[in-house]
């Protein structure tokens, strides 16, 4: 069956079923399609080519060995995206980038920064290009704490509520929010073009 | 000035994320703090300006060898546990048949024997089948000699029967 299947043309639903029966072939093609996106969610979260190599395709070997677990309630691009997500936050942990909630808490304690932050817009409609205005939005998220453009990403870009943030990063809700408050506003005063000194 | 947790609340409330009671309490407060409005824009506007906006990477390696390294990857975990997942082969045939053939056989044969010989199958302990091995010390004598020259020793049993 696997030989009459017309790989670069055949749906993502069909490459899996043919990779779940063993059809190392489809795998390929999968992986050829949706690398770049993997590969992209990995960078974003690291920042770092190697790093986001390395997890991208640690990624894919985990996928073909769970391929099985793939039930398609979610698309596989989704699902994928998911295991990269996970090995990313496992590795920020490890390499302890991602900070225990005490420390996050004292901040809180203390006063945080974005409280006091006056209120910005940030013109979307500023004759920026597309991809001029992607670059700054990028440039912009590089410059957050490893904690404050997870939470971002995973809200904004991956579409995750609170909930399941907490239980992926393991804090609680309240952290979660806070975080989230802080990178927006943070985002804000980049965006508007404003350099504000003493802002994480 | 608005505290912090009514920030966060009115985030929530622009997310989605708070139920119906507190976003009624949360709508009710923007028509009436001026300082609220403003923020909520300014969330709202950055949300906006992020969603679809992300920068598309391409990675920075080719699809050959990108996709070898996965292969190889993949072939080194398979091979380092190799029956995880995978059954036991099943044995051949005639092992399946004979396996169970056998074992009839052997049954078969050990009760033949036990109905033919009875007397075999009484039970090794029975007391009227003991025997005892008796060794009269008193009746014999030993010599024994050693020579250390060759490192050997010569005992001499003599049971002094005529």
């Amino acid at each position: 069956m696997s030989r009459k299947l017309d790989y670069p043309s055949a749906e993502d639903e069909v490459l899996v079923r043919a990779a779940q029966k063993g059809d190392m072939r489809a795998f390929e093609e999968l992986v050829a399609r949706h690398r770049d996106k993997i590969y992209a969610r990995a960078f974003s979260m690291m920042r770092n080519t190697e790093e986001a190599i390395d997890l991208s395709q640690e990624a894919w070997v985990k996928a073909w060995q769970r391929l099985n677990q793939f039930q398609g309630t979610a698309s596989f691009v989704t699902w994928m995206t998911r295991i990269v997500i996970n090995l990313c936050l496992d590795q920020l942990r490890k390499l302890k980038r991602l900070r225990a909630e005490s420390i996050e808490q004292l901040d809180e304690d203390l006063g945080g920064v974005e409280r006091q932050m006056p209120v910005v817009t940030p013109n979307p409609t500023e004759r920026l290009e597309r991809s001029e205005l992607r670059l700054r939005i990028d440039k912009a998220l590089g410059q957050l704490s490893y904690e404050h453009r997870t939470v971002l990403i995973l809200h904004e870009f991956e579409d995750l509520e609170y909930k399941e943030i907490a239980k992926r990063m393991g804090c609680s809700i309240g952290t979660v929010m806070s975080r989230l408050f802080y990178a927006r506003r943070k985002m804000a005063v980049l965006l508007a073009g404003l350099k504000r000194d003493g802002l994480r | 000035m608005i505290n912090h947790q009514t920030q966060l609340k009115l985030q929530a409330y622009l997310d989605g994320e708070l139920p119906p009671g507190e976003a009624r309490a949360i709508g009710e407060l923007l028509a009436c703090e001026a300082e609220a409005q403003p923020l909520l824009e300014e969330l709202k506007a950055t949300r906006a300006l992020l969603v679809g906006n992300e920068l598309e990477l391409k990675l920075p390696e080719t699809r050959e060898f990108y996709w070898s390294k996965i292969q190889r990857q993949v072939e080194r975990e398979e091979q380092r546990e190799p029956a995880v997942d995978a059954p036991a082969p099943a044995p051949p045939w005639w092992i399946r048949f004979l396996a169970p053939a056998g074992a009839l056989a052997v049954l078969a044969v050990l009760v033949l024997i036990a109905l033919r010989s009875p007397e075999r199958s009484q039970p090794l302990l029975a007391s009227d089948d003991s025997h005892e091995i008796e060794t009269p010390l008193e009746e014999t004598s030993s010599f024994s000699f050693r020579s250390e020259a060759a490192a050997m020793t010569v005992v001499w049993v003599d049971s002094h029967r005529e």
